[in-house]
């Protein structure tokens, strides 16, 4: 957005002249023509900005770490948070650690681990943000989900005021998101910027630091896992019936650390350094899986508990014809999935390396009956795009994992492709529109991540949307903040800028 | 190559924010978590790797547009190459060659660092990359009866490079490196004045005709004089004659090693004794040039195959920072009676540059120090009483830092070290 050099100037008193430009080089960075991007440093400097938005009806966007390549399409001030990135605190005793929004899980995580602890890390990996907020995670089997971690938490109204809610808006304690101060953890995730939160921490019986050894890419670790009672493995099942009987009776019984239900496409990602070693090692998974699959991590508080979890695991297993892979139980490959997948490092060799984009399909709820059979038929449809050449083949292998001892769960499918083939980024759009409408109309699950319009959802959700657009109004009457693609796209918010992701032709008329 | 080549790569970039970090595993907490000088420093996404090639797409896709700001995130990157390993951690992609190919066009259209100009200058007119260099290239060595090697056949050529031959404050680094190799009864010599500058660090500036004719000046005097192995202490002219060299097909069979490697050769051949006890308590800092981008060339021309995967034919082997110059130094001075090594907490491949690489030092000294000032803190954090380093460009921006902090820690080259113990 091309501000006035009177308004510029007044963005640039509240962040310093060095923390805003609107230079074509740093916007093309941010992969839009029309943005400021202002990088505020305090919870005050972003209310600032936010009133400022207000007083001169500027839209704006507020970003933590990001993730993917998501381009803005019409004209803001875009908030990069990356000046926000402290630790506040990690309360040991009552198990919490808050966080601004620029601190990576990767950090976080490394501090927890001396402390014997460990958090939520959305699936998107380490690289992104520790705040609790909405994302699933691989280590969901203990710590739930994303939006089940959050505490108490700081957050600028899009009118610029600063609220602090749970037990911060009555104390200066952290511990609790629902009081006795006010709780609006139904409201915030639509709108505002939060500057600071408190995330709940676990209990992590595994070492204070992992022994890496080795040169990037290929670190390993200097003890067998099995020396830090700790294992890994890979099932496979004779069918998606024997898998969900796997897994509910791996979380009834709580020995299972983390369950996550990898297909051997991400277990070959995970393991393997290049593509070539990718594609290689996934045929021969392929050929030796029997079917659908999970991986398994197994973490033992002493050597007693390990060996009493391992024994049930195996009990489970063998009374639901589940089969082990081989390559798996070899100590360097279980050392790598191990550290990968409980610090989360995973994602970018799963899901960027292949072809340089996905685009996903998850489902967040049961994970069993409903979402599975949804999947089977996605996956079916997938299947004729890999067979047609335009996305990866991994024979079209979906995965998900239980959370809180397997009572919730998260189901996702993807296409992995390049995005700058055409005929590849159509198909797979295309894919989405069918499986997402398939979800709806089937009452399988309600798609997520802007795959439909959210008034076609809304539709067939109590009308939240409308509900969500009333809120939207009271919380922010000049039209300012973000719409999220979850929320209010299309929504009756008249003049309200409804997405990031896409700009509607007109304002829809006021009812 | 020209940037032109790298599009698949740029387009690759998925903003992941790795390059931004060191690798994920390797993160011990919330201090010492970045990888990219650039990005910690300066904030915006466009200072980052991703974000540079992010900047490289767009205008490959609408023409470049050369604004200062441009400029200023061009120039201000040490071209460490942090973020090219972080990066192929995870991904199959090229991402410091078309930062180096962005900076190279920079230069070729004439939008230069005026700072830069000048080194460059200097090297144009005296062959060398220390502006003002007053004297003779090898007036150190006045006395210490060394061989001149484009004159006698020697069997190691030593390459002193620009900043030890020329700064009085560092030409004590020659001299060290001279008296070991005699204690250990090796035949080397030196070029004199004939030597002249390797060219790297004209490269890393972006100037990318004056490092080829100093490459091509430098590999006459070699194959003139016969010589079959080079071995120089600083890091910059090890990744030139090794890496850069081989890469434009100049190198021939030149034998290169860092005064690292042929040290800890000597010491296990038996040729160099380190008897004398040096009491003291050491960190070590790996040069960028030679850990991770000391790592070998590796010459490959392929075409991707067409489709959806990023692959190629023949498959693309990537340089990702493993096989850089990152134990012998350690052999080294953990051969030297007495020294006790402690490491920090990014080393080898993901170790933190010192700040001076890329023409920052020049270019924006204020970033250099910063840079090399949290490195000092890092190598303080573990109770070390001294950083050592391998490289004497390191070693000038340490010193400057600690000059302006106050901080008590010492600075060594390792040949420092050596030279204690013999």
């Amino acid at each position: 957005m091309a501000l006035s050099k009177d308004v510029y100037k007044e963005f640039e008193d509240v962040v310093g002249a060095e923390n805003i430009s609107d230079d074509p080089a740093i916007k093309d960075a941010y992969r839009s023509p029309d943005l400021t991007v202002i990088l505020p440093g305090s919870t005050e400097e972003v209310a600032a900005v936010i009133k400022l938005c207000n007083k001169h009806k500027i839209p704006y966007k507020a970003q933590s770490t990001g993730w993917m390549l998501f381009a803005p399409t019409y004209d803001f001030i875009f908030m990069d948070l990356r000046r926000m990135n402290r630790i506040i605190e990690i309360n040991e005793k009552n198990m919490y650690a808050v966080v601004e929004p620029y601190v990576i899980s990767a950090e976080l995580m490394a501090e927890l681990f001396k402390r014997g602890m460990i958090c939520n890390v959305k699936g998107s990996g380490s690289t992104c943000t520790a705040l609790a907020m909405s994302g699933h995670g691989h280590m969901g089997m203990t710590t739930s989900t994303g939006d089940r971690n959050d505490l108490a938490t700081e957050w600028v109204t899009d009118e610029g005021e600063i609220v602090r809610l749970g037990t911060l808006g009555a104390s200066d304690e952290w511990f609790c998101g629902d009081g006795p101060g006010p709780s609006l953890r139904g409201v915030y995730r639509g709108g505002g910027v939060i500057t600071r939160q408190a995330t709940k921490v676990y209990h992590w019986p595994g070492p204070s630091e992992y022994p890496l050894e080795g040169l990037s890419p290929r670190y390993t670790l200097s003890k067998k896992p099995s020396e830090m009672n700790m294992m890994v493995r890979y099932f496979s099942f004779p069918s998606i019936g024997k898998l969900i009987e796997a897994e509910l009776k791996i979380g009834e019984s709580e020995i299972a650390f983390e369950l996550m239900g990898f297909c051997p496409s991400m277990v070959s990602s995970n393991i393997t350094t290049s593509n070539e070693e990718d594609f290689e090692t996934l045929e021969q998974f392929t050929r030796e899986v029997q079917g659908p699959g999970f991986m398994v991590i197994i973490v033992g508080n002493f050597d007693e508990d390990f060996a009493y979890k391992k024994k049930v695991l195996a009990q489970i297993i063998k009374e639901t014809d589940g089969e082990s892979l081989k390559a798996v139980e070899d100590p360097d490959a279980e050392a790598t999935l191990l550290f990968q997948c409980t610090r989360v490092c995973a994602s970018i060799r799963e899901t960027f390396r292949a072809g340089g984009m996905f685009s996903s399909m998850m489902v967040q709820g049961q994970r069993y009956d409903n979402h599975v059979r949804w999947l089977e038929e996605a996956a079916v449809l997938k299947r004729e795009l890999i067979e047609k050449g335009l996305v990866i083949a991994d024979d079209g292998q979906q995965f998900g994992w239980g959370e809180e001892g397997g009572h919730l769960g998260h189901t996702e499918i993807f296409c992995r492709y390049n995005p700058y083939d055409e005929k590849s980024s159509k198909a797979v759009q295309e894919w989405l529109a069918k499986v997402g409408k398939r979800a709806l109309d089937g009452c399988f699950a309600v798609p997520s991540m802007g795959i439909l319009p959210v008034d076609v959802i809304g539709k067939r959700a109590s009308n939240y949307h409308i509900w969500f657009g009333k809120l939207k109004e009271a919380f922010d009457p000049n039209g300012v903040g973000e719409n999220t693609g979850f929320s209010y796209v299309g929504a009756d918010t008249s003049g309200v800028h409804t997405s990031i992701y896409q700009k509607p032709e007109k304002a829809s008329p006021k009812k | 190559m020209a940037i032109e080549d790298y599009r698949g790569d740029v387009e690759m970039c998925c903003r992941c924010s790795a390059c931004k970090h060191i690798p994920l595993q390797m993160v011990k907490g919330v201090e010492h978590s970045y990888a990219c000088p650039s990005i910690a420093r300066y904030n915006f996404h466009a200072y980052s790797g991703g974000g540079r090639l992010l900047i490289a797409k767009e205008m490959l896709n609408s023409g470049f547009k050369y604004t200062d700001k441009l400029l200023d995130i061009v120039y201000n990157c040490q071209m460490c190459g942090g973020c090219d390993t972080s990066c192929k951690y995870a991904m199959d992609m090229e991402v410091l060659e078309p930062i180096y190919e962005f900076r190279i066009r920079c230069v070729e259209t004439g939008h230069t660092n005026p700072a830069l100009d000048k080194v460059i200058n200097s090297l144009r007119k005296q062959g060398t990359m220390v502006p003002g260099a007053k004297g003779k290239r090898a007036a150190w060595a006045q006395g210490m009866g060394i061989k001149d090697a484009t004159k006698e056949k020697v069997d190691v050529y030593y390459h002193v490079g620009c900043l030890t031959s020329y700064d009085k404050d560092y030409q004590k680094l020659a001299r060290a490196t001279a008296k070991i190799l005699k204690k250990a009864g090796v035949d080397f010599g030196i070029g004199y004045e004939n030597e002249s500058c390797c060219g790297g660090r004209a490269f890393q500036m972006g100037y990318k005709d004056d490092f080829l004719k100093q490459a091509k000046k430098n590999m006459d005097m070699l194959k003139k004089a016969g010589v079959k192995t080079l071995v120089t202490g600083c890091a910059d002219g090890y990744q030139a004659f090794k890496v850069l060299y081989d890469k434009y097909n100049l190198k021939g069979d030149l034998e290169v090693l860092h005064i690292t490697e042929y040290l800890a050769r000597l010491i296990k051949e038996g040729k160099l004794k380190l008897n004398k006890k040096v009491n003291l308590t050491v960190t070590y800092h790996d040069p960028c040039y030679l850990g991770r981008l000391g790592e070998p060339w590796i010459h490959w021309q392929g075409k991707k195959i067409p489709g959806y995967k990023f692959v190629f034919d023949p498959p693309k082997v990537y340089r990702r920072g493993t096989y850089g110059v990152y134990e012998p130094p350690r052999e080294v001075l953990k051969s030297v009676p007495g020294v006790k090594l402690f490491e920090m907490d990014r080393i080898k491949e993901y170790a933190w540059c010192c700040g001076a690489g890329g023409g920052v030092n020049e270019s924006n000294p204020e970033f250099a120090k910063w840079t090399a000032t949290e490195r000092i803190e890092e190598a303080e954090s573990t109770g070390a009483e001294a950083i050592v380093t391998a490289c004497p460009w390191c070693e000038k921006n340490f010193n400057q830092a600690i000059k302006e902090s106050g901080s008590d820690l010492k600075v060594y080259d390792i040949v420092e070290i050596v030279e204690k113990a013999i």
